[in-house]
């Protein structure tokens, strides 16, 4: 929760396993062959310290600068979100998994940011999954990964690696 | 400032969830009449980051049923059952699991054993803490506890957790129990002990 892993090298997997209302917010370089995946918890910091990816409102300004570093090009970044669910129906007090996917959503236009695909709402909790050189999935809790975007459009090997979490 | 507990506050704190979750243990039994043990409950006050991992494997596919606290404290008791776990609990109470029924019948036992804890808790310390209606989900105990905590925690980024483990004797049934209260609420439950400053 409020984490978030960048990286360039072929096979590296990054996982954020058990996104409730939380979001697997995706963003990636194709051509230069980075992605990375944030742990997005609440949809705004308020001013309150904490790790910026915990923040959708911070958590997309850092986490371009961390795929720049890395190698990407700003300009041809793209963004999938993962998440967002409501897990308790009439829950505790406010819909936070609709307000956190508002939240990416504005701060990604603001970022000029394309969002590609989303996969979020329902009530069932979700795993976002990228797979450096294969692809990025999301997997229903109990269920089958659906692969969302592929990333091999390089000559990638497609070699499997646990290499970072973003729990 | 973020709040930090000391020892001796996480001593009174797993002290407070011992009595509150035997209370609960003696409940649970009278419910099922069967010998229930109760381990040593663990409290813990961990980064938002590490908090899930600490109640279990994020991926297993648990039931969990949550109750929001109303009255002096805010947060939420969670009791968290493995599959094999929900499904003997339901056995023994003669209904399917992962039915209506059977979800119905879960969200009892947490209503039963969260008003049995919340019960000790509060003649402990003086505070009125009563559960909401339950809710039942089934789902990955990461999306099932991290949302939860993204309520509780909020913009704080530490989460204190306590965990007591009722086990029914000779079943393959454990229910963790977990209290999430928010970062004021620790405060008001350290307060009647004497123990309420926070420290850096």
């Amino acid at each position: 929760m409020g984490e978030l892993a960048v990286s360039n090298r072929v096979g590296d997997e990054l996982v954020a396993i058990g996104l409730g209302s939380c979001i697997g917010l995706a963003m990636i370089d194709r051509d230069a062959g980075v992605a990375g995946l944030a742990h997005v918890v609440l949809p705004e910091s308020q001013g309150k310290p904490g790790p910026a990816p915990k923040f959708a409102d911070l958590a997309v300004p850092d986490m371009i600068g961390k795929m720049v570093a890395a190698g990407a090009n700003k300009r041809r970044l793209e963004a999938l979100m993962i998440g967002g669910a409501r897990m308790f129906s009439v829950g505790a007090s406010m819909d936070i998994g609709s307000r956190n996917a508002d939240a990416v959503r504005s701060a990604l236009r603001d970022a000029g940011i394309s969002l590609k695909t989303e996969e979020v709402g329902g009530n069932r909790g979700r795993t976002a999954r990228i797979i450096i050189g294969f692809d990025v999935s999301s997997q229903l809790a109990g269920g089958e990964r659906t692969s969302l975007m592929s990333l091999t459009a390089g000559p990638g090997s497609v070699g499997r690696r646990e290499a970072a979490k973003a729990v | 400032m973020t709040p930090r507990y000391t020892d001796m506050q996480l001593d009174a704190l797993r002290e407070l969830a011992n009595i509150a979750s035997g209370t609960a243990a003696t409940s649970l039994s009278q419910l099922l009449g069967r010998d229930v043990d109760l381990n040593v409950p663990k409290a813990f006050s961990l980064p938002l980051a590490d908090a899930v991992d600490a109640t279990g494997d994020p991926e297993e596919i648990v039931t969990g049923v949550a109750l929001a606290l109303e009255g002096d404290i805010e947060g939420v008791v969670l009791l968290l059952v493995k599959s094999q776990g929900a499904a003997t609990l339901c056995g023994l109470l003669g209904v399917e699991p992962n039915t209506e029924v059977g979800d119905s019948a879960m969200g009892e036992v947490g209503n039963i054993l969260g008003a049995a804890y919340l019960m000790a808790l509060s003649s402990m310390t003086g505070l009125s803490l009563l559960p909401s209606t339950p809710f039942v989900v089934t789902d990955m105990l990461g999306s099932i506890v991290a949302s939860l905590l993204a309520e509780t925690v909020g913009h704080g980024d530490t989460a204190l957790v306590l965990d007591s483990e009722l086990d029914i004797t000779g079943e393959p049934c454990a229910i963790s129990f977990l209290l999430l209260p928010n970062a004021g609420g620790v405060n008001d439950l350290l307060a009647p002990l004497g123990l309420s400053e926070a420290t850096a």
